[in-house]
């Protein structure tokens, strides 16, 4: 009972940061709102016992990747959101009522479909005979996923490595006079 | 519901261990907030006493000096009274929250920091930390990497461009020295093979020839040079560095606002004392005086030998939070390229090799161990 109160607290955070971060008219204020979210979904892996992805959920999506947004949210120097009354594009009306049809298809299918209740081979016991959260991601993540892991890892300095060079290619485009500047 | 019924429900094991954590927040919480009055002192005597003057010693109650003590005080009070001036074109509702951020990360984190070994009152078994988990190395660092939101929003909504070159500036140092600082916590955590704080301080025993810092001296040395660089501190305070931007980030911040930031400050540097007093010099052990001798010197009462210990910790964070002081009126600042250059350049790769080297070392050993 306490677990599923528990995850109803998360989730409506959840879902009310999420609403939140669309209809802010500050892109910053967006960002404070994704901050809150992430918080949520670390609290909700707290209490299905994953310590571990919880405490790296906050300290690499919330504490580094949402920095980042910031930063550049910062940098680009957007003004608010000039719309004053509640304007609606056609594209953007198309999408709620598919968010809306969505959520009344899948909450249907919940509801209706029997949930088995049967839970998966990872419970707070096991985990802790098998030497702890920490330990057994680690395990699984450097055997069992090793493959998936590397290759994430490479597919990150692609990405860091695109952004370097594209970046260095717009600053060549002004000529002599920046590289006068760094001599 | 009768006398007899209520007592029988605070009795029992949840009522007992909530009302040990409600007790144990609102310690941890009086503590935190003791130590920026005392540290505003300590600020002041201490330079005053490196450089052979006398900090400010005139304020005074019924003709009680007490050295100044009470500057701290009619700091407070006239931080509270100051006119609060919200500048125009400010985010109303960012301003307002940017400093909740600073507090609230500091004190969070020093709530996870273990103060005392686990007591048993009641029957039941209460560890003296408000939050005890298994992760809580990473529960640290992950809300201490929240903390970089109070100094990038409060720049941002100040609607001040000073402010917010500042403010990106501080941020920018700020997450470039998490990365050594938590790189250079990794090799003890690989020593200690465990992320739980408390067993960690158990396994440093009382003698101090097994404490963190002989086993990790170079990850000391860099989590000093990262303590500083965190808080925004010392050599590396050119952020907030008077004669610089004004005030960095929190100049259009006033009156309760900036007693605000001030506080998390000097909890946010209490915190990272007592952290590396916890994971380097042995916590809550008292030198040389295991935690079963401790108990036999004061005759089985528990509290007391928690007591001993929990003085201990404060000890060794005061420690560090004066060699905080006197490094901050020993050296001059850093320029911010020098600064991220130190970060990048140095203290990355010497945290790779350092972690490098740990693991290889403890994984000979254990490899020579089990043979």
């Amino acid at each position: 009972m306490t677990q599923e109160l528990v995850f109803l607290a998360f989730a409506a955070l959840i879902a009310l940061c999420s609403m939140m971060v669309i209809l802010s008219r500050n892109a910053v204020v967006s960002a404070i709102y994704l901050v809150g979210d992430l918080f949520s979904l670390a609290g909700l892996y707290a209490s299905m016992d994953a310590h571990f992805v919880a405490a790296i959920q906050v300290l690499v999506y919330a504490g580094a990747i949402v920095v980042l947004f910031m930063f550049v949210i910062m940098l680009l120097n957007l003004g608010p959101d000039q719309r004053q009354h509640l304007q609606v594009s056609a594209p953007e009306v198309g999408v709620l009522a598919l968010t809306i049809i969505g959520f009344l298809v899948v909450g249907g299918m919940l509801l209706l479909g029997q949930p088995t209740g049967v839970t998966g081979p990872l419970t707070a016991e096991a985990i802790e005979n098998a030497g702890g959260n920490t330990y057994t991601v680690g395990m699984v993540l450097f055997t069992k996923y090793l493959w998936p892991f590397e290759l994430a890892s490479m597919l990150i300095l692609l990405a860091i490595i695109a952004a370097i060079v594209i970046a260095k290619k717009e600053q060549n485009k002004d000529g002599d006079t920046r590289r006068l500047a760094h001599g | 519901m009768g006398l007899n019924e209520l007592i029988a429900l605070l009795s029992s094991d949840t009522a007992i261990q909530i009302i040990a954590s409600v007790v144990k927040i609102l310690i941890i919480l009086v503590l935190c907030l003791q130590v920026p009055p005392l540290m505003v002192w300590a600020e002041r005597r201490a330079p005053a006493m490196m450089q052979r003057r006398k900090g400010p010693n005139r304020v005074g109650l019924f003709k009680f000096r007490l050295y100044g003590l009470l500057q701290s005080a009619a700091d407070a009070i006239k931080l509270i009274f100051k006119e609060e001036v919200v500048p125009r074109g400010a985010n109303k509702v960012v301003y307002h929250i940017a400093p909740i951020f600073g507090v609230f990360t500091a004190l969070v984190v020093a709530c996870a920091i273990p103060y005392g070994n686990d007591l048993t009152v009641f029957g039941q078994k209460i560890s003296l930390s408000p939050i005890r988990l298994d992760v809580g190395f990473l529960f640290i660092f992950a809300i201490s990497s929240l903390a970089v939101y109070a100094v990038t929003l409060a720049g941002w909504a100040s609607n001040n461009k000073y402010s917010l070159l500042g403010s990106l500036r501080a941020s920018a140092q700020m997450i470039s020295y998490e990365i050594p600082l938590g790189m250079s916590l990794i090799p003890l955590v690989v020593i200690f093979g465990t992320l739980d704080l408390n067993k960690m301080v158990i396994a440093q025993s009382a003698y101090p020839w097994s404490w963190g810092i002989v086993k990790a001296p170079i990850s000391f040395l860099l989590f000093l040079v990262c303590m500083f660089a965190e808080t925004n501190r010392a050599p590396f305070d050119l952020a907030e560095g008077e004669s610089e931007l004004v005030a960095g980030f929190h100049t259009e911040f006033n009156s309760a606002k900036f007693a605000a930031f001030f506080l998390s400050e000097y909890v946010a540097m209490f915190v990272l004392s007592a952290l590396a007093a916890t994971v380097f010099f042995g916590g809550w052990q008292t030198p040389f005086i295991p935690y079963d001798t401790l108990l036999g010197l004061v005759g089985g009462m528990e509290w007391l030998a928690a007591l001993a210990g929990f003085i201990c910790l404060i000890i060794k964070a005061a420690f560090f939070l004066w060699v905080y002081i006197w490094v901050r009126w020993t050296l001059p600042r850093f320029r911010y390229d020098q600064l991220m250059s130190l970060g990048w350049k140095f203290m990355l790769p010497v945290g790779l090799v350092n972690l490098l080297v740990t693991t290889l070392v403890v994984a000979f050993i254990e490899h020579a161990g089990r043979n």
